[in-house]
């Protein structure tokens, strides 16, 4: 009676939801690309802060890393700036279009890793 | 944010509890690390409970066990619920349609129903046994069924990043 229950709990619970879009296993590494450009809007919050950015070819909305760590690094809210330049180099998403996630970026001459 | 999730949590995420969690330096890392403190000591009450009714530690007095480490299992429970709400608040809209999240939610509900009926109907029966006296098999159905559902409940919870 209770495994029947089991089964059809984990049935019931993987059918019909919609997967997001967190850890690296949805972020192609064999693609990597680079994106310059203005930051168009930066969210400087939790679990990861994310930058939108005019790239040559389209914006890309751009995942960083938990704030914490960005913070420890050097790579704080003013730095994270609206109107700013970066260089944001990481893999597309297999998940969300136009969305990647950035292994490194770099703000005015200055490199921030992200993992 | 997503609109795909019910109005409720949407709102949860959007409120000023939600933002500030979001903005916070250390908050959300502080209850990123208290959930797994508190999953800790859930997991050792829940353990020491579930061996025993299962069969293990059998020269102790199941009735003192129970006391004891009841007593763990809540503390730690209250723990997982207070930071996991923050958690969740965070990104509430997001997780609640994550099907990692759903699943978990489901097994936490049969973990407590366990316990409940555990609760209500064997603990009472086995609480003044004496020690090397065997238990009654429901408790160690109960025991083992819990020690199970639990171990996926963790399994579960650090899926949800991945899906």
């Amino acid at each position: 009676m209770k495994r029947t229950l089991v089964v059809l709990t984990i049935g019931a619970a993987l059918t019909g939801a919609a997967f997001a879009h967190h850890g690296w296993g949805s972020y192609d590494a064999a693609k990597p690309v680079t994106v310059t450009g203005p930051i168009l809007a930066a969210k400087y919050e939790n679990p990861h802060a994310t930058i939108n950015v005019k790239g040559s070819d389209k914006e890309w909305t751009v995942t960083l890393a938990p704030t914490f760590r960005m913070t420890n690094r050097g790579a704080t809210a003013d730095i994270i700036a609206v109107g700013k330049t970066v260089v944001a180099f990481g893999y597309p998403s297999t998940v969300e279009k136009d969305e990647m996630r950035a292994e490194r970026i770099t703000i005015d001459g200055k490199t921030y890793e992200m993992r | 944010m997503t609109d795909a999730a019910p109005a409720i949590f949407v709102a949860l995420e959007a409120s000023a509890w939600g933002n500030t969690i979001r903005q916070s330096t250390w908050l959300y890392m502080a209850a990123n690390v208290g959930h797994i403190l508190s999953l800790v000591v859930f997991a050792s009450g829940i353990a020491v409970i579930d061996l025993r009714m299962a069969g293990m530690l059998a020269a102790t007095a199941p009735g003192q066990i129970l006391k004891v480490f009841r007593r763990v299992v809540g503390i730690g429970f209250l723990g997982l619920l207070v930071t996991g709400s923050i958690l969740f608040t965070a990104e509430a809209s997001h997780v609640i349609t994550n099907p990692m999240f759903q699943f978990k939610l489901a097994l936490i509900a049969l973990g407590l129903l366990n316990i409940t009926w555990f609760e209500f109907f064997t603990a009472p029966k086995v609480r003044d046994y004496p020690p090397l006296k065997a238990l009654p098999p429901e408790a160690k159905t109960a025991g083992i069924v819990s020690l199970a559902i639990w171990f996926v409940v963790a399994a579960v919870g650090r899926s949800i990043a991945y899906f």
